[in-house]
């Protein structure tokens, strides 16, 4: 069609390869800007609670004589206390956006443009995952002033810092398109993933548990998290390093599969 | 003759005080409350079991005092820890979600003083909390043999502190004007009252010269006077306990009374 003015520009469709580089890239934007915004809520909230609780087990140990698996028990703490905050944030991330769009309607927004399952799925784990690692450095960087943190190992501490994020991050999205209430999320956020996040050995090494229990420890992902992360402070792991570089992963591949799965067929998502 | 004869309902009278109005309101936000149940008390149910769980597993139990249990010790902490976490929600909540979607005009615009609309708002809470606190007390002894020292301590001062923390709740909810602020409110002011009440850690273990800072913290006087309830002993005087918190809550009491009345950040 001939533009009526000579000036006006008729606008082309945009061609883009095989990933919408610039739609994933504006939904991850979105996500980020999104937790940025309430960033009292978001990011201040809970490295105050992780101090809080740094404090009270710090205090009710009465002193410093107390170590736990053979180093002073709050450098023990605190790489758990890091990992339980970066669990619970991204888990909130991405379920909350999910499910306030879903409950408000503008998931619309997020379905109708041109972008793929794999890329609703990356960009929005991506915003979980920045949240994690944002909030995880925030604590550590304020519990660094009151405990001695050492590095022991920053290349599995980033492993297993971005794998837990992403992890909680597919299953926030999983809980967020599966729930239809406010009420079903915090169900799973009070009986799944605060459970676990507090009873996977984030307070206590694993060896205090009896027998069976230790057993049951290990197979639970949360576990491999937050040891591995331990390890990467501290140097010294109770469970088996290799087994948590292997596991941890395979199992994100799997909640990937998931998440893909629900967007592509819309699954709670579209009527 | 018209078969449905329109006659105005005669105005209905009340006494001194219009209770209807202040149970209807009272019901209202008790009826909220257990909708709501998987949040309201579920979710302090199982954070109270997971603490207890915690602190046996990390602290190895073990004794506090001579005598005394660490479970036993931190099981009444938890609890009034869960009750005043669970009063103040209850109180800040529903006049600030009432205030962003516009429905405190209902309250306003009906016949009730400023004195019964703060009813219609605590009234509920302190109810919460108690639900809460019985719950989670309940719960607490099935795993932990606690002695009863004292009821009237215990009943008394978990009375005292969910007044106190649903009033501390209805001054933030009016004060604040956005979820934001009640957050920040939360995390900076009552996560730190509640976490640092000495509910998990007996205040011994901390040095001589920090520890008068906590008798000014009024968790801090509830935990000890609702856990000499239980073991009897107490590190504050249970008098000195009563009267903070019956200080406070009128403080309180009145400030919240005067922004009803006024209409601070409520009416235009």
């Amino acid at each position: 069609m001939e533009p009526i003015f000579a000036h006006e520009r008729v606008l082309g469709p945009r061609f883009m390869g095989t990933v919408n580089w610039r739609g994933l890239w504006t939904l991850y934007l979105k996500e980020v800007r999104r937790f940025l915004n309430v960033f009292t809520q978001t990011l201040l909230a809970p490295v105050i609670t992780s101090l809080l609780f740094l404090a009270i087990f710090a205090l009710a140990l009465g002193g410093a004589g107390r170590q736990a698996a053979g180093i002073p028990f709050i450098e023990f703490l605190a790489p758990g206390l890091i990992m339980m905050t970066m669990i619970q944030n991204s888990f909130a991330n991405t379920s909350s956006t999910i499910l306030i769009a879903k409950v408000q309607g503008n998931i619309v927004d997020i379905l109708m443009p041109p972008l793929s399952a794999s890329e609703l799925t990356l960009g929005i784990a991506g915003g979980g995952v920045t949240r994690g690692l944002m909030v995880g450095l925030a604590a550590g960087l304020a519990m660094w002033i009151f405990v001695p943190l050492r590095i022991h190992d920053p290349a599995v501490l980033l492993f297993h810092a971005v794998n837990a994020s992403l992890m909680l991050s597919l299953l926030g999205m999983i809980g967020g398109i599966w729930a239809e209430k406010f009420d079903h999320i915090a169900a799973v956020t009070n009986f799944v993933i605060t459970p676990f996040s507090f009873l996977s050995g984030t307070f206590y090494s694993t060896e205090r548990l009896p027998e069976t229990w230790q057993i049951v420890a290990h197979f639970n992902p949360f576990f491999y998290m937050i040891d591995g992360l331990r390890y990467g402070f501290i140097g010294r792991a109770d469970g088996s390093i290799v087994l948590g570089l292997l596991a941890v992963p395979a199992v994100n591949a799997c909640l990937y599969l998931l998440a893909h799965r629900m967007f592509a067929t819309g699954y709670r998502l579209k009527p | 003759m018209t078969p449905f004869a329109a006659r105005p309902p005669a105005p209905r009278r009340f006494g001194p005080v219009n209770g209807r109005g202040v149970y209807a309101l009272y019901k209202r936000e008790t009826v909220r409350f257990y909708r709501f149940a998987w949040e309201t008390l579920a979710g302090p149910a199982i954070s109270a079991l997971m603490f207890l769980a915690v602190f046996h597993l990390a602290l190895g139990g073990g004794e506090v005092r001579p005598g005394i249990g660490l479970s036993v010790f931190i099981g009444p902490g938890i609890v009034m820890f869960m009750m005043a976490h669970g009063a103040f929600e209850g109180g800040a909540i529903p006049i600030l979600f009432h205030k962003l979607e516009g429905m405190i005009t209902d309250v306003m615009s009906a016949p009730l003083t400023p004195l019964e609309i703060l009813a219609g708002y605590v009234l509920p809470a302190t109810g919460g909390a108690l639900t809460i606190g019985a719950v989670v007390l309940a719960l607490v002894a099935v795993f932990v043999d606690l002695p009863v020292h004292s009821l009237t301590a215990i009943v008394g001062f978990a009375v005292a502190a969910s007044l106190l923390l649903a009033l501390l709740g209805l001054v933030v909810g009016i004060c604040v004007e956005r979820w934001d602020g009640y957050s920040a409110v939360e995390t900076f002011l009552v996560a730190p009252l509640g976490f640092l009440s000495g509910a998990f850690f007996p205040i011994d273990n901390l040095p001589e010269k920090v520890r008068w800072v906590f008798h000014f913290n009024p968790v801090f006087q509830a935990v000890e006077g609702f856990r000499y309830g239980f073991i009897g002993e107490a590190q504050t005087s249970l008098a000195l306990a009563a009267l903070v918190l019956a200080a406070m809550g009128l403080v309180l009491g009145l400030v919240a009374w005067r922004m009803l009345a006024v209409g601070y950040r409520i009416k235009p």
